[in-house]
């Protein structure tokens, strides 16, 4: 459940979840006193104020659980050597208008893998796509700076994974992708 | 006669939306802003047209150098020569009337002129062949001219443009605003309706004002130092510390996000402006103005560092404290909005509504503006954004931003429409113009959304592939629609009849 929530399909659900609420209490509010009751109402300024400390109080929880629930799934927590006990292996690539140069495009399923890149001429990204489509993540390289952009991914499934830039670089931007082999660990 | 209303007069098609009625004697707080306004939608009428062109170029796999030139005009003239200077334009007629001072003098000229002449030369940059998209991406623009993709005559060319369009933005509209609501006379013939600066309907306009110049002042030392180097004033070694690419990156950022939230609370005042007008009951009172300046305030402290979510995965380049930072803030941003639905419900419900054109295209605009502000926060949350950061999502939450504002500022325009020009609107052109830009607006948005969830790249011309042209067709029908209910709404304009009675006594009413 939580691991679909904190995905691309997630994060439009829980935009929905927002969103829909809000849009047929609006519409039900202005309908209803701009056509069918459009009086003032009986109620007393005070009788809101149960109601707004109800609202209020709803959405900084709703807010406070979505973030702290997320934590867990950040990129840079998750699956590190500290947390699992397990050696990272490591991808190193650098980045250029328009291709990567990439130090071990084959990576076993399982281990987690640091992912370190540092680009040699504009803003670039790299992008992991699922062969299903999905992003798992993206990373921005700016040049000059001092260290690399660095993420930790570790691959459930072997498949073919494709990479793409996502920051605009030009006008082969499109044409700036990659491949990973994910392979069955043995 | 201003110089404004002779150019507006001598404005073929556009011009006769937004003659001037000078039998009010309201001249001096018209003229400028409808100068702005009609400059607006000549901006929008083009730049509209290069939106349907992006999807078509996909559809029909034309070259990819078509799609990134209409890529960044449409961007670019959307969210400033159109949106930014409709707000301009609308909101210094309502703010001159709230205050009563003229709109006169070198600022709003010069306010209008960099504005509009910045866009057209960053227009021919783009022309050039620069196409760097609206938010410039540097270094691009000089790696670009290294690699031989584009001039380096058309990088100094746009960097002018940008220079001006800035200037108008950081410089001469907040100095205006300053110098219109703080100093000068109040001329009781130009009072329209009475406004305190502590209302929330004046607070918005002084604290965005105040936003813009701060957050962008950074902005222009950089800019100035580069195109001073561009232009071979100061050597580039002088020059190098502002081309660093995360200096300048930041120094943007802290601005182009603060402008988005500095839009924002100008729209959000006078939305709490105008909604009173249209109660049921006459009270014209907000069900709380202490709780509606109090959501200005959230948005205002919340949004001026909330702009690092930009760069969480540059991690850890920016450091993992400062993400999580940019990541509350911006949900922080979320509570603003809590209690501006809060505050516009409560006021509906217990005045009821007079359901005019005007107010409802404000309030529709509103709603678009939560369905953006949720797709915003959710994007802002560190594990949501490495896997939407650079997709259709971006894309779809900064058009959204940018339409739901401007349709709130089409409302407040066909609010303020009769003082203005003299003339009258027709209802049941303005619901049809609401009814298209509602199915066309959110329908857009929705769409260019679940593009991003799908994992559609942004500012991307090769939609075909992992099943995305579907995004694509849908953009396109929804823009369609949407670029169909700017036509009518420009009709409605066009159509306006004079209305008999004296204006200026309408005005004051
Ligand atoms: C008339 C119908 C319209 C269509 C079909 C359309 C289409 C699009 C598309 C496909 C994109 C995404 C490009 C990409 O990132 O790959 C886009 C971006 C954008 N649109 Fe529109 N659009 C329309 C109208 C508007 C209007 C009226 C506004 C402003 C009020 C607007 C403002 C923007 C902005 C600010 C961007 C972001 C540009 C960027 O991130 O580089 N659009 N539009
Ligand atoms: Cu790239």
């Amino acid at each position: 459940m939580l691991d679909y929530v904190y995905t691309g399909w997630g994060a439009f659900s829980a935009t929905m979840f927002m969103f829909v609420p809000f849009a047929l209490m609006a519409y039900y509010v202005i309908r209803r006193k701009s056509l069918v009751d459009t009086g003032p109402t009986s109620l007393q300024p005070s009788e809101f104020a149960p109601l707004e400390g109800i609202w209020l109080t709803f959405a900084f929880i709703f807010f406070v659980v979505v973030n702290l629930a997320s934590l867990k799934f950040i990129p840079w927590a998750t699956a590190s050597a500290a947390v699992t006990g397990e050696p990272e292996v490591h991808v190193d690539f650098t980045a250029k208008s328009w291709s990567y140069d990439i130090s071990n495009r084959q990576i076993e399923a399982g281990k987690p893998v640091r992912f370190s890149g540092r680009s040699s001429d504009t803003q670039h990204g790299f992008a992991v796509y699922h062969p299903d489509g999905r992003v798992l993540f993206t990373m921005l390289m700016m040049p000059n700076t001092a260290k690399p952009t660095s993420v930790v991914y570790t691959f459930k499934e072997p498949g073919k994974y494709k990479v793409r830039c996502l920051e605009y670089c030009g006008i082969a931007h499109h044409a700036m992708q990659d491949e990973l082999t994910v392979v069955k660990s043995n | 006669m201003s110089i404004a209303s002779a150019i507006v007069n001598n404005t073929p098609i556009f011009g006769k939306m937004f003659t001037v009625d000078k039998s009010t004697g309201l001249e001096e707080i018209n003229a400028w802003p409808a100068l702005m306004i009609m400059s607006s939608f000549v901006w929008l009428a083009v730049a509209g047209l290069l939106g349907l062109v992006m999807p078509t170029t996909q559809i029909f796999d034309l070259s990819s150098d078509h799609f990134y030139t209409t890529l960044t005009l449409h961007g670019a003239a959307l969210t400033f020569p159109f949106s930014f200077q409709l707000m301009m334009g609308v909101g210094l007629h309502r703010s001159g009337g709230c205050v009563g001072k003229a709109i006169t003098g070198w600022l709003p000229a010069l306010s209008w002129l960099s504005m509009n002449l910045g866009a057209a030369i960053l227009t021919v940059a783009v022309l050039m062949g620069l196409k760097v998209s609206v938010v410039v991406m540097f270094p691009l623009p000089l790696v670009g001219a290294q690699m031989g993709i584009w001039s380096m005559e058309s990088v100094i060319v746009g960097f002018t443009g940008i220079y001006l369009v800035l200037s108008c933005m950081i410089l001469w509209y907040p100095l205006l605003v300053f110098k219109m609501l703080f100093f000068g006379k109040k001329r009781a013939e130009l009072v329209l309706s009475e406004r305190s600066l502590n209302e929330p309907g004046m607070l918005g306009m002084i604290l965005a004002a105040a936003t813009l110049l701060l957050t962008g002042l950074p902005l222009v030392v950089v800019g100035t130092t580069l195109l001073l180097a561009l232009y071979k004033i100061i050597p580039m070694s002088l020059a190098a510390w502002a081309a660093e690419p995360v200096v300048f990156q930041y120094t943007f950022y802290l601005f182009a996000h603060n402008l988005m939230e500095a839009m924002a609370l100008m729209v959000a005042s006078a939305m709490y402006a105008t909604l009173p007008l249209y109660l049921a009951d006459g009270s014209r009172k907000l069900y709380s103005e202490k709780l509606a300046n109090l959501a200005l305030w959230i948005l205002l402290v919340t949004s001026v560092t909330s702009g690092l979510h930009h760069f969480i995965t540059f991690y850890p380049n920016q450091p993992a404290a400062l993400s999580y930072w940019g990541n509350i803030m911006s949900w922080g941003t979320g509570l603003g909005a809590a209690i501006s639905i809060f505050t516009v419900l409560a006021t509906i419900w217990q005045h009821g509504l007079k359901a005019e054109p005007g107010i409802i295209a404000v309030l529709v605009g509103w709603a678009l503006y939560i369905l953006d502000g949720a797709s915003a926060i959710v994007t802002s949350n560190i594990v949501w954004t490495y896997q939407l950061h650079g997709t259709m999502w971006q894309s779809g939450h900064f058009m959204t931003v940018i339409l739901a504002m401007s349709m709130m500022w089409m409302g407040v325009l066909y609010h303020h429409y009769p003082v203005l020009t003299g003339r009258k609107l027709d209802p049941a052109l303005g619901r049809l113009y609401i009814k298209m830009m509602t199915i066309g607006s959110f329908g857009a948005a929705i769409v260019m959304l679940a593009g991003g969830a799908a994992g559609m790249p942004r500012r991307f011309a090769a939609w075909n592939q992992e099943g995305w042209m579907l995004y694509g067709h849908l953009i396109l029908i929804f823009g369609l629609i949407l670029g169909a209910s700017f036509v009518v709404y420009l009709y409605n304009l066009m159509k306006s009849r004079e209305i008999s009675a004296p204006m200026g006594e309408l005005a004051r009413a």
